[in-house]
This record gives C-alpha cells, sequence and structure tokens, in this order.
C-alpha cells in the first residue's frame, strides 16, 4: 500500500506543477497509476467490485483534482470505473448461470435460491444488463433495475453454501483482479497505438495535390501526413507556427525531413491562404460531449476562417479524448493560463510589469491562454482511432466507452472545484 | 390542410358553403370512422382537445375575460366553457357524449387528464392498464388485440397530442416485445403489466427531476433565461435551481392566447425568482440580454426537432441568429415516430382565440396551436435519458421500434 501512495503522490506533484505534457502522457501515465492501485487493493469477500470502485474513485478524484484542465485524467479514470463495472458484470453473470446449473443438479441446500423461482436466469441476466446500459427509452417501462438485488443473490448464494465454494470463492475474487488488470493493460496498449489507427485512415481523406493547413503540432497529426506520405500520396503541408510557443516550426522540421512539402505562415496569414487550402487536420487537447473541441489557442480563429471558405475542418482525437462531460463556459473554466514569459521578454518589459514602480498594479497584463473552445458547428468530421464521426455521433462514442454512474458522480467532484 | 396556389380561397369558400350546415352524418363521412369497437367520435373534431386541456390547466384568465365569456356562453348557449371555482376554465372535455355502456377508455382516459399534475402520456398509459384490467382476455395475444384496439381509438379520439400517441406505442411497445413478460404465465404477466403502467407516474415524476438534476450545470449564477409558456419541466427545472441557491433572472412570454405565460411567471414569483413579463412580440426586442432560451416540448419528433406550443419557432429562430443556446426539457416518453417536414405537415391543432373584439367574418383567423421547431435550432435536449445532442432522439427511437 504505502509504495503506490508514495507513487500516487509523485503523479499528484506531476499534475500540480504542469510537469506532464499531452493528454496522451497524461492518459497513459494515468492508466499505469491506476492499474498499480488495483493490484495493491485487498480485496474483501463479499462486493469486491465496490471495494475496486472505491479505491479507484479515491485516487481518481484527488488526480482530476490535480489538474480539472487536463481531462484525459478523468476520462482515463472513468474508463478504469467502467472496465471494472463491465468485468464484474461478465463475472457474476458467469456465476450465476454455474449456480443455476448446480442448483439444477443438487437442489437440497440451496433453499435460498429455490425463493424466486419467477426470476429466470435470463430475465436476471437481462436485468443485469441494463444497468450498465445507459437508460434509453427501451428500458424506460421495464422494471427499474434492481442492480442491488444482482450482487446480493449471489453473495448470499456464497454464504450459505459453507466451505465447498469458498475456494471457488477466492478464485472467483482473484479472477475479478485479474480481469480488471488485463482490460486495462489493454487500455494502456490502446492509448499508446491510437496513433497508428488513426494514421492508417490518413489516404481515405488526403488526395493527391491536395493543400492541407494545420496550426501548432500534434503528434497525432505529424503520423498522419507522415502516413498518408508513406503511400505515395504527394501534397502540400502549409504549417501556422503556432504562437506564442511556436511549435509549428518543430513540426514544419519533422516533417521536411521525412520529405513532405511544408510551407511554414504566421498565424496571422491562415486567413490569407485557407482560400488555396483543401483541408484543414489539426489535433485536439479533448472532445467535449457534445462535439465541441478543446484545442491548443488559434484554432477557433482557423476554424472559423474554413468555415467562411467552406473548407472542411477535421480534427485527430484518440479515444482518450473524449470527455463525457458538457462544457460551460469552456473558455474559462476549462482554459489554463500559461507563464507570460511565452510572449515576452522579461528583462526588456520589467519597467511596465513593475509592481514597485509607485502606482501600485502594473500597466501591462499579460494573458496567455492555451486553449481555445471550437465549437461542434464548426468541425467537419472527428477523426478517431475507431473512424470517422460527425461531431453530434460524439455521444454514441461517449456511451460505449463510459458509463452512466460514473458520468453523474465525477461531474459533481468536477464542478466542486 | 394547405393550399399551393391562390386558388384555395376559392375552395376554402366551397367548402365552408358546403359544410356550412353542421350536421353530424356528413362530420362521420367526411372523417373516417376509426375501425375499433367502442369509437366514439371526437364531438368538437375541429378543435384540438390537448390543448384545450392545457389551457385549462395551465392558462390564467383575467376577471373582464371570463366575464366576457360568460355573457358569451350564455349568448350561444354553448357550453363548451363554464368558469372554474378559481378562477381558472375547466373544459367540461365532452367525453360523456356517448352514451355509458360498459367501459370506455376514453372517458378513462379524459378523467385522468383532468388532473392537473398528470402528463398526457401517464394518463393514457393509466386508461390502458384499465383496460387490462376490465378485459375478460386469457391469454396474451388476445390482451394484445384488446390493447391495439383501445390505444388506436384513443390516438384517433385525440390526433394533436403527441405524448399521448407517444404514451400509447410506448406502452404498447412495451407489452409485445419486452423479453421479461416471455417467462411468465399470464396472469402474473397481466399482474405485471397493471403494475409497471401504475409506476408509470412516478416514472414520469423521477423523469422530471433526473431533468431538474441535469439541467442545474447549464444555469449559471448571473444568467438570464428566456422561458416560453408554461412547461412543468421547466418549472421543476427552475425550481430545482432556485433551491439550489442560483441567482438567475427569468424572462416569461405572455404565451397568448391561453397566456400560460403568466401562470410560469406567478409559480416563480411565488419562489422568489426575479421574473420579468414579456409580450409575445418582445423576444427580438429583449434577446440581447437573455444568455439562454429554455423551453419545454409536447412532442419531441424523430428529426430531433421539437413540437411546442405556438410561438417557439419565432424565438428558436431569433435566439439562432444571436447566437444563444436553446435548451429543450422534455421526458423521453415525448418522443414520437413523426417526420414533419415543414410547418404545415402536421395535422393542424386548432383551438379557439380570443382577440377582445368582435372579429369579422371575412377575416380569417390563424388558429393553430403549435409550431413545428426543426433541429438546427435547437442546442441541447435536457432529458431524463441525459442531455442529448438532438441527433440523438432519431438514434433512440430507432433503437425502441426497429
Amino acid at each position: 500500500m504505502p509504495d503506490t501512495q508514495a507513487l500516487v503522490n509523485d503523479f499528484l506533484n506531476k499534475l500540480k506543477k504542469r510537469k506532464i505534457e499531452g493528454s496522451q502522457a497524461t492518459a497513459k501515465q494515468t492508466a499505469e497509476l491506476l492499474r498499480s492501485v488495483i493490484s495493491q487493493t485487498r480485496m474483501p469477500y463479499t462486493n469486491q467490485a465496490a471495494a475496486l470502485i472505491h479505491s479507484v474513485k479515491a485516487v481518481g478524484e484527488r488526480l482530476i483534482a490535480a489538474n480539472p484542465v487536463e481531462l484525459a485524467v478523468g476520462n482515463v479514470v472513468r474508463r478504469v470505473l467502467h472496465i471494472i463495472r463491465e468485468e464484474d458484470l461478465s463475472l457474476t453473470a458467469a456465476a450465476m448461470a454455474g449456480l443455476n446449473l448446480s442448483a439444477e443438479s443438487d437442489d437440497e441446500d440451496d433453499t435460498d435460491r429455490d425463493n424466486h423461482p419467477a426470476l429466470s436466469a435470463a430475465a436476471i441476466a437481462a436485468a443485469s444488463r441494463s444497468t450498465l446500459r445507459p437508460p434509453s427509452l427501451q428500458t424506460l417501462l421495464e422494471d427499474v433495475p434492481d442492480s442491488a438485488a444482482v450482487p446480493h443473490t449471489s453473495s448470499s448464494g456464497g454464504d450459505s453454501e459453507g466451505k465447498s465454494k469458498s475456494a471457488d470463492k477466492s478464485s472467483r475474487s482473484r479472477k475479478l483482479k485479474h480481469d480488471v488488470i488485463e482490460a486495462v493493460n489493454e487500455l494502456i496498449q490502446d492509448i499508446s497505438t491510437c496513433h497508428e489507427l488513426i494514421a492508417e485512415q490518413a489516404v481515405e481523406h488526403i488526395h493527391q495535390n491536395e493543400v492541407i493547413l494545420t496550426l501548432g503540432s500534434s503528434r497525432t497529426v505529424l503520423e498522419f501526413l507522415c502516413a498518408a506520405k508513406e503511400k505515395k500520396r504527394s501534397f502540400r503541408v502549409f504549417v501556422a507556427e503556432g504562437a506564442p510557443r511556436y511549435q509549428g516550426h518543430l513540426l514544419a522540421k519533422e516533417l521536411v525531413t521525412r520529405g513532405l512539402q511544408t510551407t511554414l505562415i504566421t498565424d496571422s496569414a491562415v486567413f490569407a491562404m485557407i482560400s488555396r487550402v483543401n483541408m484543414v487536420i489539426v489535433g485536439a487537447h479533448a472532445v467535449m460531449a457534445n462535439g465541441g473541441v478543446i484545442a491548443p489557442v488559434g484554432l477557433n480563429m482557423v476554424a472559423l476562417a474554413a468555415q467562411k471558405h467552406a473548407v472542411p475542418f477535421v480534427v485527430l482525437a484518440g479515444s482518450h479524448k473524449l470527455c463525457p462531460l458538457y462544457p460551460h463556459h469552456p473558455e474559462v473554466l476549462l482554459n489554463e493560463l500559461r507563464s507570460p514569459s511565452e510572449l515576452l521578454d522579461f528583462g526588456e518589459f520589467s519597467d511596465c510589469l513593475d509592481f514597485g514602480s509607485g502606482i501600485g498594479a502594473p500597466l501591462l497584463h499579460v494573458v496567455n491562454p492555451t486553449f481555445d473552445y471550437v465549437p461542434p458547428k464548426l468541425v467537419s468530421l472527428f477523426i478517431t482511432d475507431t473512424g470517422g464521426h460527425n461531431p453530434s455521433y460524439m455521444y454514441r462514442l461517449i456511451a460505449d466507452y463510459y458509463s452512466a454512474d460514473d458520468l453523474v458522480l465525477e461531474r459533481r467532484t468536477t464542478s466542486g472545484n | 390542410m394547405w393550399w399551393r396556389s391562390a386558388s384555395f380561397i376559392l375552395d376554402r369558400q366551397q367548402e365552408q358553403n358546403t359544410s356550412f350546415p353542421p350536421n353530424p352524418e356528413s362530420l362521420l363521412l367526411s372523417s373516417p370512422p376509426p375501425s375499433m369497437a367502442d369509437s366514439l367520435q371526437n364531438p368538437k373534431p375541429d378543435i384540438s382537445a390537448y390543448y384545450q386541456t392545457r389551457a385549462a390547466h395551465h392558462a390564467v384568465v383575467t376577471s373582464d375575460w371570463l366575464a366576457q365569456a360568460q355573457a358569451a356562453v350564455s349568448l350561444q348557449t354553448n357550453d363548451d366553457v363554464s368558469p372554474g371555482s378559481d378562477g381558472r376554465v375547466a373544459t367540461t372535455g365532452g367525453g360523456t357524449g356517448g352514451d355509458n355502456k360498459t367501459f370506455s377508455v376514453i372517458d378513462e382516459f379524459n378523467s385522468w387528464r383532468k388532473q392537473p399534475d398528470l402528463a398526457e402520456a401517464v394518463a393514457a398509459i393509466r386508461a390502458l392498464a384499465a383496460v387490462i384490467r376490465a378485459s375478460q382476455a386469457t391469454t396474451m395475444m388476445e390482451l394484445e388485440i384488446e390493447l391495439k384496439k383501445a390505444s388506436d381509438s384513443l390516438k384517433a379520439w385525440d390526433t394533436t397530442s403527441i405524448s399521448l400517441t407517444a404514451g400509447c406505442d410506448l406502452f404498447m411497445r412495451y407489452v409485445t416485445r419486452t423479453s421479461a413478460l416471455e417467462y411468465e404465465d399470464f396472469k402474473s404477466a397481466r399482474y405485471r403489466l397493471i403494475e409497471r403502467a401504475e409506476k408509470f407516474g412516478e416514472i414520469s415524476c423521477k423523469a422530471r427531476r433526473i431533468i431538474a438534476m441535469l439541467s442545474q450545470d447549464f444555469i449559471f449564477d448571473g444568467c438570464t433565461i428566456l422561458v416560453h409558456g408554461f412547461s412543468r419541466v421547466v418549472l421543476e427545472v427552475l425550481k430545482t435551481a432556485a433551491q439550489n441557491k442560483k441567482h438567475f433572472r427569468v424572462f416569461c412570454t405572455e404565451g397568448r392566447p391561453d397566456r400560460t405565460g403568466l401562470r410560469l411567471s406567478n409559480e416563480l414569483a411565488k419562489l422568489d425568482v426575479p421574473v420579468k413579463l414579456l409580450i409575445d412580440s418582445a423576444v427580438a426586442y429583449t434577446m440581447d440580454e437573455v444568455d439562454m432560451v429554455l423551453v419545454g416540448a409536447d412532442g419531441v419528433v424523430e428529426s430531433g426537432g421539437i413540437i411546442n406550443m405556438m410561438g417557439t419557432y419565432q424565438i428558436a429562430l431569433v435566439s439562432h441568429s444571436m447566437n444563444k443556446p436553446v435548451y429543450v426539457a422534455a421526458e423521453s416518453y415525448k418522443f414520437a415516430r413523426l417526420y414533419p417536414l415543414d410547418q404545415k405537415d402536421m395535422g393542424p391543432a386548432l383551438r379557439t382565440i380570443d382577440f377582445g373584439v368582435p372579429i369579422p367574418s371575412k377575416v380569417e383567423v390563424e388558429k393553430s396551436a403549435r409550431d413545428y421547431t426543426p433541429p438546427q435550432y435547437l442546442t441541447l435536449l435536457f432529458t431524463d435519458l441525459g442531455v442529448l445532442t438532438p441527433s440523438v432522439v432519431s438514434d433512440e427511437l430507432i433503437q425502441l421500434y426497429l
């Protein structure tokens, strides 16, 4: 236990000091941390899933609080919670089927199971399946899913059956943990390979002799463009430099070394160049549930320019960037103000910034926001590791990745911050 | 009813001439008679019963209007409206027109419908539950056929009520397709159906609470909300926000001709929410102060658009052009399998409009009670299934009825 505690604190510190750059690295490290938390959690005999969920949630809440702007942390925490719920459910269903089979063969000591003859195994399985599904019209009239009843019946069955089944029980507990860790490993794998999955689709979107515009630097975009290049597509890339961090310079350099025709432009030249562009391809910081994008600063301007000239605005995002929350005042609440030193030199402007000049407050203010919010109507297409999607389809992917219970609970904690 | 060319004026006149003596035979002939046993003909097919009920429940009637109405009633010996005890108008509904032989779904439905706190779909499902209770069926198939008949006659009784249709469809789908029912014998299945139908009232109330909870994140301190008409869900949302100590201001449109906005403003004033009444035509004038538009819905259609009280469409248009979000609060049982292509695509839901002064008979009056707001003007839907974009609605409906 203490070593995971140290790991958690270390990671918390890094998050707080904004030492980790990029949502992919953050997502991966969060998943790895949660994996070690899960493996260190001591499993009780009953209600193991709840114990796991509890410990993951406890760590997760602290992680989210450490950097509420880095939405990838919350996304991964929710994904892991969803994984636990799913694995538990599949195990319960399997155990249920096994119990019922044994009840048919020897029903002398399984008295408590005989109390519910009306509830067939299939009905229980159907009910428990509906607990994980997001609420839908289909289940509106059906029984309110008695989620409490399902684990209860399984545990009471375990209690009454005494010693003969306890060995089976402990193997089940190990199995749950094992399955969860296996699934988390898969998640980590997914996060680290999402670039390749997205890049595979590049040839479908980039055509011969097209002109592509991008702003700033994103590894996903780099891989995407290079993948198209490798498939013998020849096209031009305009790179807007992405002030104030000028990561576009790095991207342009990288593209040139990979043999792509590259043109570097200033951010302010985007509108002048957009009429020559066939497609805008950019990366994202996070994708919200309504299809809005939290992206590096300057992209809203690019999106507006693209809309003006009816140029498709394509956003590349790995599935760990899909956030199940709706943006409320994203320009303020989901933004981060970076150091003014990126904009100007302290030495040169120290007089203006000086607090001790007698007036009290500095005359010159520097605001350096990190992110822009691009509303969903400006986005033409999202390319994720599962394929291309319309902004209005994002909710569907989110329903697949997260369970509804976690959204509400986490949302309350995040809005509290 | 709409006409492609100017010849509609001629058509209109002819139509009026032919159907001027309103004898019941021609009425019955002109509209196809429903094919069920207890086919009760709606005595006033040209006036939407749904909107009449809504008006009866939520409208505010001033005393002078009441006096006028009373005078009109005594003049025309028309027992359409009678003054309610608390200054509101209670409709007689007209459901008791048929002979009270044994049991009628429509009477049952109308009696449930009179309760102002009960949602339309809940009334429909309760009425269908009463059908199950009264039925002599011994097999599931028989029961299904009986229910089908009953729900068809209910739907034919008031074609203007979308939640009635949606409620009937939802319950019928539950009866025919629920896998849980297959494992039970007829008696317990029947019992289960009745129990679910009884519970539906709770589900509806719970849905409102869920919607109120979900929408709290969208109401921020210091915001101004424009509300159109009276909607129980919207009231619940605002009530919850007020209980959560949010500071916000509400603009209520008047909601002519029922003046349902007055009722809403009364309710909000009771909660100490700052509220301002607007006439319906002042929406564009005040829109720059508004942060969001929040409306209820009579029905949510498959395109993701909504059918709501007249005036919603123009409010949505104004807010769209001024870049303000339009939020819709609606329970998921209002999702209906309709796909209106334009405003006149729906069957007309007419209602009487009082202008305060006599209108010459040559002047036509637009009596439609509702309009259709296309999905591109809506930002988000708050439903008990979660906060949804308009395109999700069709997804949900396809999943349900595929």
